[in-house]
């Protein structure tokens, strides 16, 4: 007969107001196979685990249940003291009784009754537990980081660091993302791509990370520590082994499309590269807008390379890697013109977003640094940024507020009154937020010292009016309707999860949340992973934010990294499915219900094998088999049905 | 083909040009308009008070009417008619609590009861399965677009036209479903069809004064101005709308308009079906001009071919 | 003077009954004022309807049954249309009249009506205002 102990906590108030512990410990104390029991205020604290030791010590138990909070929370707590204490940590089992009895009960007389009745259940499981070994596992101590802006740059660079090999996959042909973008970084008034761009080269160089751009992670299996990844590199049509980036052809070419990088506000040829500081700097050819794909003419690339570096006949190749982590570092875009109807739908093209602005600054942007409206190319005088817009709003486009729109409008701003000295900026906002580091002291900087007016109150519309916007507002501090007439207007739209993240999170299987945005594994505690073991997060496409908490994030995912690839083997949880061989017929239900392909026919001994490595303990397996030869460890039919028997008090 | 149509009181007299042309369009199209017996006033709003819900019988009653003579739709032309009408259907059909004592109210009605010989208590109750349809979304979706405009003999080719749309076709969207309300485009497709240019103007979907023609009448006159000015500005020759409180607002009140707003030109405004039964052939002396303050013919006869 | 709030204001019967007779969530407003800015009347309206709006969560009755602004609401929605949080500002409007009329005189009945506007105005004009403005 088994020697169990039972410790029931009171968890201060939390348990002990409604479950009368004394009541419990004396009733279950009488339990057949239980040889001790205590209860004590906070089991989790030093005092309360060192109760559970020397009582296994003492009493010589080899079966220990704390009945106290949800195991998610402690479980791992108590198995640790158990096993420091001599016993086999999965001789040590959870009762809920707060969670799942004192929390959601009222009544103490039943509360009790019911407290008692989880324990005894828990010692009829625990009677039948057996002492199981974690498994252990070997890990390929390389990193794929999927996202090459500046939050995946990072993560590489750290993981690199370390000195572990890293593949960073990015779809666009070049690395840097849209803080590429960006004109000038706020509060500081960093040129953005100065910053960047020592990063980038650094990243393009490093012996330890091995870039992939334009290409796309298309397929995933195998689990922590253990990915097979395939990814498919996109056909740039021109050999980048031997291209040096002289930059001749995208010079050369006849055709103008209009550039991504520029917001449409500039053109790029058929063959070209985003922008100068490209990582790698070498071009690729945009086949639906090529004249030689499209119409089988021109070709002039090919005759102006001296190299021989273009390759009409490239195709896509699909490489198959080995990986032990992956970051997960995707990015965002911001909410399209064509979602805001109030604001012109996107078809005023005076009605910019925040993005075109920052390359209507930007000195290598379309302009040229001057702030000239893409309609006639006027200078503005009278500008109105327009803050909020699709954000703060659940009714029609995005709940969240996205958080970097306030800061980067005072930035807009300030740069604007800068180029335009005899322009006038208007701002209208509902709240200012400036959380970060020196945000405030920028802002006032902004609104006090640059002559820039803050209007509190949200833009109900914006339309055209012969050559200018009319902006319909209202300054609720006054409590008067306003109107402005505009030469440009610039709308801070919302941060929204990148194009193709939704698919790409498909894939990995990797949870997100009601807006897309990657979900983490606890919103306090655990913020770089995700709740897929193996998975880190950084940047925004885990939600809006800055670059500097991009950056600290990055940092954070990478060390997570670090830390896994640190150990020798990973351990796997025991708790697996098992197979009884006598009983099995190799019917192979079992095989179709699992959903984590950890089953296997053997075809010579005609039975079904696990993959104890693969096996996460779901128990779908147990609920298909007709035979009941497959069967959970520690959690067999028969444990679970005398605990079913003592939950009801039988 | 045959369809249900509910007038209104509007329709019936003050702005009657609305009706006859609108009939007479229909008719040339192929579509006869029934009027449905023993109809009466549908309310002119749609009742929010949530603790009013009595309020709601009025514009029931004339739909489970309908219901019960075997249609499943309606055709309406007065925007009000069109904007209560749809929106107590969609009452009915969301809230559980308005269609049960709408419902339990109707079953007892006296009037009714008498009317159609039926007892106290019989019939089925309504659950809002007759449709309401604006007479533009009939010309659109019933007949076509295509084939009104095959239909044109008289195409309206050198007249600029403005289109206004007004508030309650087009709001709240969510119940409405009638057009994109930041950028509509039926008005303007109608007017295409007919051969007619579109004078795009800002003010097509801010709302003329409605009722405060009559309680406000200097905030109602100041709306109307600046939307008529604006249509001006943007080189229309005249103003087309659909709604006879609109046209109350932005064409009989003219007059005044003249007086306050010194520099202020006069200009023609057509109810869309006036239009539509000239495009279709008939006369324009036919068409109910006489209603209006700011006489539309000259600008026909100068514009369009006979 | 300073206006004194306390729970019996905040959360008094005023706002209860403004929430009951409209079915708005008037605690939703986080007063962004967008309602205002699309209003076509808010330049002949005292207080503005954001502003309204902030007078029912905060409880002030009175300023809100003397207001011009309640009785010169067209119900044209725009404010509707563009609430980020959805709010029917046009039927809190309403319901705000429904209580200043109670069971007193109409604002505008049949008998404020003009003889010339009873014979020339359509009738869906002279039934709007007085279901709107008259009990």
């Amino acid at each position: 007969m088994k020697r169990i102990g039972v410790f029931v906590c009171h968890c201060g108030i939390n348990i002990a107001a409604t479950v009368d512990v004394e009541k419990v410990v004396e009733e279950v104390r009488r339990y057949p196979g239980v040889a001790h029991a205590e209860h004590y205020q906070y089991m989790c604290s030093d005092p309360g685990q060192k109760l559970v030791q020397e009582a296994i010590d003492k009493h010589k138990l080899d079966g220990v249940i704390v009945a106290a909070c949800s195991p998610t929370l402690h479980e791992v707590t108590f198995r640790r003291a158990s096993e420091n204490a001599g016993l086999n940590p999965y001789q040590c089992e959870i009762a809920n009784i707060r969670e799942q009895c004192s929390w959601v009960h009222a009544d103490r007389g039943a509360a009790t009754r019911k407290a008692i009745r989880i324990i005894e259940s828990l010692v009829e499981k625990v009677k039948y537990d057996e002492s199981l070994t974690p498994l252990s596992v070997p890990l390929t101590k390389r990193a794929m980081v999927v996202g090459g802006g500046v939050a995946g740059i990072q993560a590489a660079l750290d993981v690199a660091n370390s000195g572990y090999e890293v593949l960073l996959v990015e779809k666009q042909p070049s690395i840097g993302g849209h803080m590429a973008q960006l004109s000038e970084t706020f509060p500081t008034l960093d040129c953005s791509q100065c910053i960047l761009t020592p990063k980038m080269v650094e990243a393009g160089q490093h012996k330890n990370i091995r870039l992939l751009t334009y290409s796309e992670v298309e397929e995933i299996s195998g689990y922590v520590g253990n990915f097979t990844v395939k990814i498919r590199k996109k056909a740039a049509y021109v050999n980048w082994d031997a291209c040096t980036g002289c930059g001749v052809c995208t010079e050369k070419c006849p055709k103008k499309v209009d550039s991504e990088f520029n917001c449409n506000m500039g053109s790029r040829g058929a063959i070209y590269t985003m922008f100068p500081q490209a990582v790698p700097n070498y071009p690729v050819i945009d086949r639906d807008n090529c004249l030689y794909f499209t119409k089988g003419r021109c070709r002039i690339c090919e005759k102006v390379c001296d190299l021989k570096a273009i390759d009409y006949e490239q195709k896509d190749e699909v490489v198959e890697e080995q990986v032990g982590a992956i970051v997960v570092a995707t990015g965002y875009d911001t909410l399209p013109l064509d979602q805001l109807g109030e604001y012109g739908y996107g078809k005023l093209p005076d009605v910019i977003d925040g993005m075109a602005f920052e390359r209507l600054l930007s000195a290598s942007g379309p302009t040229g640094g001057e702030i000239r409206r893409p309609s006639d190319g006027k200078v503005p005088k009278e500008i109105v940024f327009v803050q909020c817009a699709g954000s703060r709003d659940p009714e029609k486009h995005l709940p969240y507020c996205s958080k970097i729109c306030c800061m980067y409008t005072a930035k807009h701003a300030l740069l604007y009154k800068h180029r335009v000295h005899d322009g006038q900026p208007y701002v209208f906002y509902i709240d200012v937020r400036t959380g970060g580091k020196s945000y405030e002291e920028f802002y006032h900087r902004v609104s006090e010292e640059e002559g820039v007016v803050y209007i509190r109150g949200k833009v109900s519309r914006v339309f055209q009016d012969g050559d200018q916007l009319i902006v319909w507002g209202v300054d609720t501090l006054t409590g008067k309707k306003v109107e402005i007439a505009a030469d440009l207007v610039v709308l801070a739209t919302g941060m929204i999860p990148s194009a193709g993240s939704q698919a790409l999170f498909s894939t990995l299987k990797l949870a997100s949340d009601e807006n897309g945005f990657l979900s983490e594994a606890h919103p306090k505690l655990r913020p770089v992973e995700s709740i897929q073991a193996g998975f880190y997060l950084a940047g925004a496409a885990q939600g809006p934010r800055d670059i500097p908490e991009t950056v600290a994030q990055a940092s954070g995912a990478a060390s997570k990294v670090i830390a896994l690839f640190s150990q020798e083997k990973l351990f796997h949880e025991p708790i697996v499915a098992c197979v009884d061989e006598d009983l099995c017929s190799g019917c192979k239900v079992c095989i179709s219900a699992c959903p984590y392909d950890a089953r296997e026919f053997d075809e010579k001994e005609g039975i079904v094998r696990v993959n104890e490595l693969l096996c996460e303990g779901c128990g779908a397996c147990v609920v298909s088999c007709p035979s009941g030869a497959t069967q959970q460890k520690n959690l067999t039919d028969e444990q679970i049905r005398e605990m079913v028997k003592a939950s009801l008090g039988e | 083909m045959k369809l249900p149509y509910y007038p209104g009181c509007t329709l019936k007299d003050r702005t009657s040009q609305l009706e006859n042309t609108a009939l007479a369009a229909a008719a040339k199209l192929g579509v006869e308009l029934q009027e449905i017996p023993n109809w009466t006033c549908c309310g002119a709003v749609y009742p929010v008070s949530e603790t009013r819900i009595m309020n709601l019988v009025a514009p029931i009653r004339i739909l489970k009417e309908i219901g019960e003579s075997g249609a499943d739709r309606v055709v309406t032309i007065c925007d009000f008619c069109y904007n209560v009408l749809k929106r107590a259907n969609r009452a009915i059909l969301d809230d559980d609590v308005k269609r049960t004592r709408v419902n339990l109210f109707l079953s007892d009605d006296d009037r009714r009861w008498a009317a159609s010989g039926r007892k106290v208590g019989e019939g089925e109750a309504y659950d809002g399965g007759v449709k309401v349809l604006h007479y533009l979304e009939m010309l659109r979706d019933q007949v076509g677009f295509e084939k009104m405009a095959a239909a044109v003999e008289r195409p309206l080719e050198n007249l600029r036209l403005a289109p206004y749309y007004g508030c309650n076709l087009l709001r709240p969207a969510q119940e409405m479903n009638f057009d994109d309300p930041e950028d509509p485009s039926i008005m303007e497709d109608f007017i295409g069809h007919l051969g007619g240019r579109v004078a795009a103007f800002p003010y097509r979907t801010e709302c003329c004064g409605s009722f405060l023609g009559i309680s406000s009448p200097a905030a109602a006159r100041r709306l109307s101005h600046t939307i008529l000015a604006s249509a001006q500005k943007n080189g229309a020759d005249a103003v087309v709308l659909s709604c006879p409180m609109c046209f109350y607002n932005l064409e009989t009140k003219q007059k005044e308009l003249i007086r306050e707003f010194p520099g202020f030109q006069p200009i023609p405004v057509f109810f869309f079906t006036q239009l539509l039964a000239f495009a279709l052939g008939r006369d324009a002396e036919t068409l109910g001009f006489e209603e209006h303050y700011v006489d539309p013919l000259p600008l026909l006869q100068e514009r369009v071919s006979a | 003077m300073r206006t004194e709030l306390s729970a019996n204001k905040v959360k008094g019967d005023f706002l209860a009954k403004v929430v009951e007779l409209s079915g708005e969530s008037i605690l939703a407003c986080y007063q962004c004022g967008c309602c205002s800015a699309g209003c076509p009347v808010a330049e002949e309206m005292d207080l503005l309807p954001n502003q309204v709006i902030r007078y029912v969560q905060l409880g002030f009755e009175d300023e809100l049954m003397k207001s011009k602004t309640i009785w010169l609401c067209a119900s044209c929605f725009q404010c509707h249309a563009r609430c980020p949080r959805g709010i029917d500002i046009s039927k809190i409007m309403d319901a705000l009249r429904q209580m200043a009329l109670g069971s007193g005189p109409d604002r505008c009945g049949p008998d404020e009506i003009s003889a010339a506007e009873l014979a020339g105005a359509p009738q869906q004009a002279l039934v709007t205002v007085v279901r709107k403005l008259g009990n």
